[in-house]
């Protein structure tokens, strides 16, 4: 059914598997399940997107605190971006290592969410389907990178716009301490940090300023101000625009793997679909029904001429290989000579017409299909001889093809009004027959196999 | 379609049970078409089938019935032909089509001169088992009088009692040089490309079609060789890789040992019905692989000792008979060493999947579970049967009635390629397949990855190199 309508639609044998599949997909109603799957992912993906949001500005708050107490410069710095760099960099690595989802474990987390989600019969279908295609087409790790990044560049939007709003709205001093590290080492912390946000134009707080805010010295508000700046470059250079650089190239990638899938025709399933998909032919129908075939039939003849005694012995289209006549034909009987040619069958009729026989033996060869022209043949002669059996030869070494070729013989003879007596599946039998001979008269067969 | 020229049409005629239906199945690779018997008369309509070459019909052909009664037909034709006229052979038979007797005593023979009239051209099949009469000479003639071209196709050409020279000095004389020999039930691998190089000498105004044709059969043949190899290949794969885990007791090992011969067999009869499908053989055409799931044999059961022996495969000490035959017990470590690098990405990426997966499988060593899985030596077999299949299949006309019969025997001719299945060592692809039981769709907790595809496809690539100057075009 499917494959019909596929096949009255589609062009090419790859359009056919997939028109075949939407149909199939609507009687099974999966495309229902796919709206569904669909409207989970999308809900899943809002709510991870909350979640992010209200990550990003409780990382916030929860770095910079409510303004009471300095803030530690180095330890707000990791509370921003230590765990967003952590998994940054995991997901660096899985490159070198090959993990199948790239090692995303934000992306992970959206599948899971959408499967609780999208419950019902045969809901693991989709998901499952829907991985193995993405994983063909190599695009399921830039797709789970993708969303990955994107729920990671929204907590940081929202981790930076949080830091905005309270860093216009309260008072902050910063301040780092250290008990272990020279002041030094601070300074080329900060400004080795610093120094990529102050070529795109940050204003970054100076040594001097860097080495004052150790916390035990009275800072000027452009210090303060100096340092709120640093920190929100570091987050937006440091976390949000290598994140907003990533989530761009993995959906373009995701994009161009993705308008790449193809079927492959190869795959197992659908090798096996296109021979009925795509036949290498089909059929025409027919001119008109079977009628049924003609039979000819003996029909006996009032003889012109009174019949001869001497019986006679015809080869019916017998092979040239065949030695003919046959060893051991007794004196008496006529041998006609073996008839295959119009001409000569145009003679042989003509002859009987003229001289019909008393007793008649037709041997045919068992190994030929009887066909209709030859059956009439025989009916015709059969009509010119009072007595006339038929023999049928070759069948000296039965085996399958043989023994129902001459079981085919016999049904031929026997709808064209022979009966079984007339027909002979050995030579011997039938001769002793012409010949006269009583049948199992063994002895006087030899007799005359001798004279 | 205007621009498209109508397709070419063929009458398929011949004597009566020479196997012109036959030839129609195989050509159009359809063993439903039509209906074969060894009896005369099993066709008494014309029937006809197209030839498509990218979904349009390139060409038709027609199965006639049987010539039964070519001479009686040629002396109604004479009667038919008025004296002092001169008719010519076309016409002699339209005005037979419009006697009487067309639709009596010739009804069949009329029904095949109607459709050879309208057709490009005749194939005239011959039954080279059959004696050169004078009944065919006469069929001959009659068929030649409507005009149009005439290739003799000879059947049955590979039968022992085949009288192939006499044939070709008959038809040679009756003026028909370009023959054609097409065994119907196993045709030579050429053997279409060939039929239609000899139509496209006969019909020069529809050479570019022919060749067209002949191009796609031998496309779809690659394509089909392609497709089985990828079928066996994946049979492999997911043999190689499947594992069933048991308690360390001797009875549950039966009983794991048990379900994994199961699910081998009943994936190897899938691969089966795979290959007869993409090939369009029917189910009865290999009745061997109906068989059971128990014991005795597909042909010879996949995990009997004998079976292995039969193709060669040497039997190593290490393949146990009896409960546990054709299953190996797994120390685990090969499992371990390959997934060490899962384990690392899967850590690295918090991959709980991944990772819950192995430990799974760490637990169940560490609770003392054993894992079985299939013996080399049933994967050598698996692949051999397959691949001897899949050669029967592509050898095969789509007219045998016959069950196929693998030509697997050990004292078949060997092929390097074959004798490394049977005793070299296995692709590397299986072995990396042999360390991912997820890979194995007859796992529960199958998971495939790009990287199984790949495998697939390298091994088929190393499956086809089995078969070395087959083809040759």
């Amino acid at each position: 059914m499917e494959v019909r309508r596929a096949r009255s639609e589609g062009r090419d044998f790859e359009q056919r598997v997939l028109i075949r599949a939407r149909y199939l997909a609507q009687r099974e109603k999966l495309d229902q399940l796919i709206q569904q799957w669909l409207q989970g992912s999308r809900l899943a993906l809002t709510a991870l997107c909350l979640v992010a949001v209200l990550a990003g500005a409780g990382a916030a708050l929860g770095a910079l605190g409510d303004g009471s107490r300095p803030v530690n410069l180095l330890l707000a710095l990791v509370a921003l971006l230590g765990l967003n760099s952590l998994s940054f960099l995991f997901w660096l690595l899985s490159f070198a290592v090959g993990t199948p989802s790239g090692g995303t474990w934000l992306g992970e987390s959206w599948l899971w969410l959408t499967r609780k989600l999208a419950r019902g019969p045969d809901a693991a279908l989709l998901p499952r389907a829907l991985m193995e295609l993405l994983n063909r087409g190599k695009a399921l790790r830039w797709l789970l990178g993708g969303v990955s990044h994107a729920l990671w560049s929204i907590a940081l939007g929202s981790l930076l716009l949080t830091m905005l709003g309270i860093l216009s709205a309260r008072r902050y001093s910063f301040n780092w301490e250290t008990t272990l590290l020279s002041p030094d080492a601070f300074v080329a912390i900060t400004t080795t940090l610093g120094w990529l946000p102050a070529q795109l134009g940050f204003a970054m707080p100076s040594a001097a300023i860097i080495r004052a805010s150790d916390g035990l010295q009275q800072l000027p508000e452009s210090a303060q101000a100096l340092w709120s700046s640093w920190l929100i470059a570091c987050v937006v250079v440091y976390g949000l625009l290598p994140r907003l650089a990533c989530l761009i190239f993995s959906l373009g990638v995701t994009k161009a793997r993705l308008g790449a899938i193809s079927l492959d025709p190869g795959l197992p399933g659908y090798a096996e679909l296109r021979d009925r998909l795509s036949p290498v032919s089909e059929n025409a129908g027919i001119d008109a029904p079977q009628a049924p075939a003609f039979q000819a039939h003996i029909r006996q003849g009032q003889y012109a001429y009174p019949p001869s005694d001497q019986p006679l012995l015809v080869g019916i289209e017998l092979p040239p290989d065949r030695p003919w006549p046959p060893p051991g034909l007794p004196v008496t009987v006529a041998d006609l000579g073996v008839v295959e040619s119009r001409s000569q069958r145009r003679k042989l009729l003509d002859d009987l017409q003229a001289r019909p026989a008393q007793r008649m033996l037709m041997a045919c060869d068992a190994q030929q299909t009887p066909d209709r022209g030859v059956v009439a043949l025989l009916a015709d002669l059969a009509g010119m001889a009072a007595d006339s059996h038929v023999a049928l030869l070759g069948l000296a070494a039965p085996d399958t093809v043989h023994g129902t070729r001459a079981a085919i013989w016999q049904d031929k003879l026997l709808a064209a009004g022979f009966s079984t007596e007339q027909i002979h599946t050995d030579l011997a039998p039938a001769l002793d027959w012409l010949a006269g001979v009583p049948a199992g008269d063994d002895a006087a067969r030899n007799a005359h196999a001798g004279s | 379609m205007p621009d498209h020229d109508p397709p070419l049409r063929l009458a398929v005629v011949g004597h009566t049970n020479t196997g012109k239906t036959s030839l129609l199945r195989t050509l159009t690779r359809n063993p439903r078409f039509g209906h074969v018997d060894d009896s005369p008369g099993t066709t008494r309509h014309v029937e006809g089938a197209r030839l498509l070459v990218d979904g349009l019909p390139a060409v038709e052909l027609y199965d006639t019935p049987g010539m039964e009664d070519g001479i009686a037909l040629l002396d109604y034709l004479d009667q038919l032909a008025a004296p002092g006229m001169r008719v010519d052979g076309p016409e002699r038979i339209r005005r037979f089509l419009d006697s009487p007797e067309s639709r009596r005593r010739f009804e069949q023979e009329a029904r095949v001169l109607h459709k050879l009239l309208e057709c490009d051209a005749g194939l005239y099949v011959v039954d080279v088992r059959d004696p050169v009469l004078g009944k065919h000479k006469d069929e001959l003639a009659i068929l030649a009088s409507c005009g149009h071209p005439l290739l003799p196709v000879l059947n049955f050409t590979h039968s022992p009692d085949q009288r192939l020279a006499s044939w070709r000095e008959a038809l040679g004389r009756l003026g028909l040089h370009a023959i054609v020999e097409f065994d119907t039930i196993a045709p030579a691998l050429d053997g279409e490309a060939q039929l239609y190089d000899k139509l496209a000498l006969l019909l020069d105004k529809h050479a570019a079609a022919l060749v067209a044709l002949k191009n796609d059969v031998a496309l779809q043949r690659e394509r089909r060789h392609a497709d089985a190899l990828r079928l066996i290949a994946e049979l492999l794969v997911d043999a190689a890789a499947f594992r069933a885990s048991s308690l360390p007791e001797h009875d549950a090992l039966e009983t794991a040992a048990l379900a994994l011969r199961r699910a081998i067999r009943n994936r190897e009869a899938a691969c089966v019905a795979a290959l007869l499908k993409r090939y369009n053989f029917r189910s009865q055409d290999f009745p061997a692989h109906t068989l059971p799931l128990e014991g005795e044999r597909w042909g010879m059961d996949l995990f009997h000792p004998q079976a292995l022996k039969d193709v060669g495969i040497h039997v190593g000490k290490g393949m146990a008979a009896g409960a546990m035959a054709g299953a190996t017990l797994d120390a685990f470590t090969a499992g371990l060493s390959l997934g060490a690098a899962t384990l690392l990405g899967a850590a690295a990426g918090g991959l709980w999947q991944g990772a819950d997966k192995l430990g799974k499988r760490i637990l169940g060593r560490l609770k003392g579970y054993q894992e079985l899985s299939v013996d080399d030596a049933v994967l050598r077999l698996l692949a051999l049967r397959q691949l001897g299949l899949a050669r029967a299949l592509e050898e095969r006309g789509h007219a045998a009635q016959k069950p196929i019969e693998l030509d697997v025997q050990a004292e078949s001719p060997a092929s390097p390629e074959r004798e490394n299945w049977r005793s070299g060592k296995l692709p590397d692809e299986l072995l990396e397949a042999r360390s991912r039981p997820e890979w194995s769709t007859l796992a529960e907790d199958y998971r495939a990855g790009p990287r199984r595809s790949e495998v697939v496809l390298s091994l088929a690539r190393k499956l086809g190199t089995f078969r070395t100057g087959d083809i040759t075009r």
